[in-house]
């Protein structure tokens, strides 16, 4: 029984030790280590109590590629509320909390943010995985909760009216990249998705529902597992084929598509690739180089410092001078514009309560965001937007169309 | 040798207490009106669940399976399939096959099915896969929790692939949690201290010995791994009526990774070890996550350091195999007999001391 | 399929599964170098693979020339697996077999995290010299990426060298013997200790090699890259038998082939099976010849 006490006691010391590290006071919004800050001076809106917006991510594990660069968005637009005096004279603090790639996780830390933390919304999460473990959460607690870039159109179905979504529902960009393709490229096609992730599956699925109805053929289908990272056997099939299809439909995640577009071109498939708005991170053209040209894809805006659209320039800039990088993916902007998007309505609600919130969410009416013009409405919290389309020409992310769907899949 | 009768008062004392004790956070907890607090507190008992029957299985026979979280999932999807109520079926999983489509089953009955199900798979699986010696078994269970996934994945039209299986109606509550977790610890004890499970422990520590005196090693494992199987496919059915959405990629590694380190900490084959492992991980894992955001130790601040929670308990493995092999407990149980001698020991070792000082004190010369 | 008839297609899938063979065969290698001494599954392969990438990317930024890249990434992955050893398999030598293999998933688990607050977890892109990832198209529709060749040439050259190392040098000999029989070997004078920091150092540094050409053919890094390698690798040691150098080779080559033949010919409807059959056939092979395809184990049966 001796070294159990020997062990018993090392273990309370290190819960001691843990216990002992007091949790810092709220950073708002600040998150650099610096030793301990001046207080802030009074005129300020710091003064007052701030307002405090849960920010769910997985910040760790296999989800963190997407979601680091969205939290690091809804962390750059906080801090530039911030900087021009706040909501209703109050400052915004955004708790930033990591989630580890795990839903129950998710779960219990969107509880404490609601219960213990006392949030007055929630933005969040880039997998419906986890907005649909935290989505019934806020629900039930009249929390509103802002999805920064789960995708999925079903998602306002399944958990209530609480949920808002910040990107286009999938089906609306695949119906414009089936429509952009089938007139711009022909009938038929080929179409490869990454079984391992909802979003590839739900965007290839809603793909070819379209551009079938539209009279498409798909001449082959194939798919590959989230973390396989060779293609050549997909390419082998491709390439037997008696005629290669008119163009290349791949539903990829971010971290993939450089390297599934590389690999494609270096076996001579030269036809255009089409693909969503995984597609838009610099990895595709810094991973594929020369191979990424004739890539189109669907996307919500172009996302470049040099865009004619000023917002877009703003955003770049401010978080090229924060991170010291180019926006990672789109992630980046959907969560900026989720604060954005969140602030403008407990602005106009003039107040934290959740219904008030949600209320003036609905009435939001062309708002202009990075990623595109918002509208939200009582019957649709995906918003109505715009689809850009982007062509990779030179080396560059260059505006290919803008366009609506004819038709939308039903969700 | 403390009198029999004073370690036998002290040892009832103190299951009095240690029921007192449980009661009391059970009430706590479940009138407190804490809702963080009633979550981590579910999500303790299902992962105590998921421990204590992967520590019957693998802390009995010494036969590592890194498949249990496998038997999770399926013990999930099939309990969820099982509840999810007529209307949603016919949105979420359109081409599911009659009749699963046209009835919707109260949660018990569901769970059951979900873990006996489980159970057969287990036991057929197991025939051939227990007669692989150690190692072996670890790399077979590894490829079924992987095959397992891939099906999940490909089988559509019952758990919707990929996308999230949602909808699945809240029922897990504080109270049938408890009920299961208290089940699961009777039935494992009851195991362990049974002839099977002296068989089991016996062909552990000298197989050949075992064998010698006719134990019919394949067999026992089997029966230890079917009823194991069992437990965690109704853990997996509580856990998806406890967070109600979820899709196959919550049944992977980092779980498995998480249930093992758990079992390790509080020692493989103690079930009372079990608890005190899960309670210990859970802990310091909570109480590290909270600090990730950023902390301070004196003046200094830190943060926000994402990750931390997963790097500290890597530590914590490697500090614990490194200083304490067999975990907390080692294979033996904490029993409030042994706690009672020790502590009637303790009190009269200090009665004894305490008269000694007070005997020096009241004659300086001595010194 | 009338695709499949035709003998420039089965040509190409042959290439293609030697290429990706290649890639699992050095992967392999360094796993089934510190099983053989160690009998330890190190999980903390793939997380060493992955370290080697970074150090391997930041001297690259720092202006170094590629072929000093090369050195540098396989020079710290083996400095790594030194210090890993040092810290986490040193001190618990001698203890189960699981108390090992827990400890490398303790040091995995570590080496991510850190990896992404140091570097944080976003993908990197990392270029690689044209020799490396031209294509090479050779007659009709056929196609040869370069990295094809030199994988199966790196391969190559460890199985030779390192079968040469064992067989014919006494360091070799002590650590084949350390392998067989570690009671024995130390009554031979031979310094256990020694010869797994020597299999450490070699197989974190084939580590090294292996994560280089595996970028080369997937372009990019992040901290968690590591965990569909080991695995491979691993699956690769037990298809073609635990613990011997030519059965981890042999193994990488039989995995390529058997994803390649399933992706290539399975038809799209049940494709997304692949896996599955892939662990369905290791587990066979675990039943019928445990010791795998070249195993020396002979599996004992309880």
């Amino acid at each position: 029984m001796r070294p159990l006490h020997r062990w018993s006691a090392l273990a309370l010391v290190f819960l001691m030790a843990a216990a002992a590290c007091q949790p810092a006071a709220p950073l708002a919004a600040t998150p650099t280590a610096a030793p301990v800050a001046s207080p802030a001076p009074a005129e300020t809106p710091m003064a007052k109590e701030p307002i405090r917006i849960g920010a769910p991510f997985n910040l760790t594990g296999g989800m963190a590629s997407i979601d680091v660069p969205a939290a690091n968005g809804a962390r750059l637009a906080a801090e530039e509320i911030n900087a021009a005096g706040g909501v209703m004279g109050r400052p915004i603090e955004l708790l930033i909390r990591d989630t580890k790639t795990d839903p129950a996780t998710a779960a219990t830390v969107v509880t404490q943010l609601i219960e213990q933390d006392k949030v007055v919304a929630v933005i969040g999460f880039n997998d419906s995985d986890y907005v649909l473990a935290a989505g019934p959460i806020c629900q039930r607690a009249g929390i509103p909760f802002i999805t920064v870039g789960a995708t999925s159109p079903r998602l306002p179905g399944q958990v209530g009216d609480m949920l808002f979504l910040t990107p286009f529902g999938d089906n609306v960009q695949a119906a414009v990249g089936a429509e952009f393709a089938f007139e711009k490229f022909g009938k038929t096609a080929y179409l490869l998705w990454d079984k391992g992730a909802e979003y590839t599956t739900v965007l290839a699925k809603y793909f070819k529902a379209r551009f079938t109805e539209l009279g498409g053929t798909i001449v082959l289908e194939d798919t590959y597992q989230s973390g396989d990272k060779d293609f050549s056997a997909q390419i082998a099939k491709v390439k037997a084929l008696p005629q290669q299809p008119d163009f290349y439909y791949i539903s990829a995640l971010p971290d993939d598509v450089g390297t599934i577009v590389k690999q494609f071109r270096n076996a001579g498939i030269t036809g255009p690739i089409v693909g969503g708005d995984g597609y838009d991170t610099p990895l595709l053209v810094q991973v594929a180089g020369p191979a990424a040209e004739n890539v189109f894809f669907t996307t919500h805006s172009l996302l470049t410092a040099d865009s004619p659209n000023e917002k877009v320039r703003k955003f770049v800039a401010a978080y090229k001078q924060k991170y010291g990088t180019e926006p990672e993916a789109v992630f980046a902007a959907l969560g900026y514009d989720a604060v954005y998007v969140l602030a403008e309505a407990i602005r106009r609600a003039g107040s934290t309560d959740g219904q008030a919130i949600k209320q003036a969410l609905e009435n939001i009416r062309d708002f202009p965001a990075v990623t595109g013009v918002i509208n939200y409405s009582p019957q649709s919290h995906i918003p109505q937007k715009g689809v850009t389309v982007i062509e990779v020409k030179g080396g560059k992310f260059t505006l290919a169309a803008e366009r609506v769907p004819q038709k939308v899949p039903a969700p | 040798m403390v009198a029999s009768s004073a370690r036998w008062k002290w040892s009832w004392a103190l299951r009095a207490l240690l029921l007192l004790l449980l009661g009391g956070a059970y009430l706590a907890v479940a009138r407190g009106g804490n809702a963080y607090l009633e979550r981590l507190a579910i999500l303790f008992l299902i992962n105590l669940m998921l421990v204590v029957s992967l520590n019957l299985f693998t802390g009995l026979t010494g036969v590592f399976s890194l498949g249990h979280i496998g038997f999770m999932a399926l013990g999930a999807y099939t309990s969820a399939i099982l509840t999810l109520p007529v209307a949603l079926k016919a949105v979420n999983l359109p081409d599911l096959p009659p009749p699963l489509n046209s009835f919707a089953l109260p949660f018990l009955p569901a769970l059951l099915l979900g873990g006996l199900i489980v159970m057969i798979i287990a036991i057929l699986i197991g025939i051939p896969l227990l007669r692989l010696s150690g190692h072996f078994v670890a790399v077979a269970t590894l490829g079924f929790l992987i095959i397992t996934r891939v099906v999940l994945i490909n089988a559509e039209a019952f758990t919707r692939g990929t996308r999230t299986f949602s909808g699945v109606p809240p029922f897990t509550t504080l109270g049938w949690a408890a009920l299961w977790a208290a089940l699961n610890l009777y039935v494992a004890w009851r195991v362990k201290h049974s002839p099977l499970g002296l068989q089991l422990i016996a062909a552990r520590d000298d197989p050949w010995g075992a064998r010698g005196s006719g134990v019919d090693i394949p067999r026992i494992r089997q029966i230890a791994f079917g009823i194991s199987a069992f437990f965690t496919g109704i853990a997996g059915g509580l856990w998806a009526h406890f967070l109600t959405a979820f899709s196959p990629n919550a049944f992977y590694f980092s779980k498995t990774f998480e249930i093992i380190v758990m079992m390790i900490v509080g020692g493989m084959g103690s079930i009372s070890g079990s608890v005190l492992g899960t309670l210990l991980v859970m802990a310091s894992t909570e109480i590290l996550r909270n600090l990730e955001p950023g902390f301070a130790i004196g003046p200094w601040m830190f943060g926000p350091l994402y990750g931390l929670s997963q790097i500290g308990l890597a530590v914590l493995l490697i500090l614990l195999i490194t200083f304490r092999r067999q975990g907390l407990l080692g294979d033996q149980e904490l029993r409030t007999e042994a706690i009672a001698e020790r502590l009637a020991l303790w009190l009269e070792r200090r009665k004894a001391t305490v008269g000694a000082l007070r005997a020096r004190k009241a004659d300086p010369s001595s010194s | 399929m009338s695709m499949i008839g035709s003998l420039g297609f089965w040509i190409q899938q042959l290439i293609n599964a030697l290429g990706l063979g290649s890639q699992y065969a050095l992967m392999a290698v360094g796993l089934a170098m510190v099983f053989a001494v160690m009998r330890l599954i190190n999980f903390a392969h793939g997380t060493v693979m992955m370290a080697g990438a970074y150090i391997g990317l930041l001297l690259l930024q720092h202006g170094w020339p590629f072929s000093a890249v090369v050195i540098g990434a396989i020079a710290g992955a083996a400095a790594l697996g030194l210090l890993i050893e040092r810290i986490a398999y040193r001190p618990v030598r001698g203890a189960p077999d699981v108390a090992l293999l827990l400890n490398s998933f303790a040091v995995a688990v570590f080496l991510e995290n850190m990896a992404i607050l140091l570097f944080s977890p976003r993908s990197r892109p990392f270029p690689m010299p044209a020799l490396l990832t031209q294509v090479l198209h050779i007659g009709g529709n056929l196609f040869l990426p370069s990295i094809h060749l030199w994988a199966f040439g790196s391969a190559m050259f460890a199985l030779g060298a390192l079968a040469l190392f064992v067989t014919r040098t006494r360091l070799g000999l002590a650590m084949r013997a350390a392998a067989e029989n570690p009671t024995a070997a130390q009554l031979l004078g031979i310094e256990i200790g020694k010869v797994t920091m020597l299999a450490f150092a070699i197989g974190s540094a084939m580590a090294g090699l292996a994560v280089i050409l595996w970028i080369a053919h997937v372009g990019t890094i992040n901290p968690t890259m590591g965990f569909e390698p080991v695995l491979k690798a691993f699956v690769a040691c037990v298809i073609g038998g635990f613990g011997t150098i030519p059965g981890a080779v042999l193994g990488g080559y039989l995995l390529g082939a058997l994803e390649i033949l399933l992706q290539g010919f399975l038809p799209s409807g049940i494709v997304g099976y692949r896996d599955a059959f892939v662990y369905g056939i290791l587990i066979l092979i675990l039943l019928v010849r445990p010791g795998g395809v070249l195993g020396y184990l002979e599996a004992e049966r309880v």
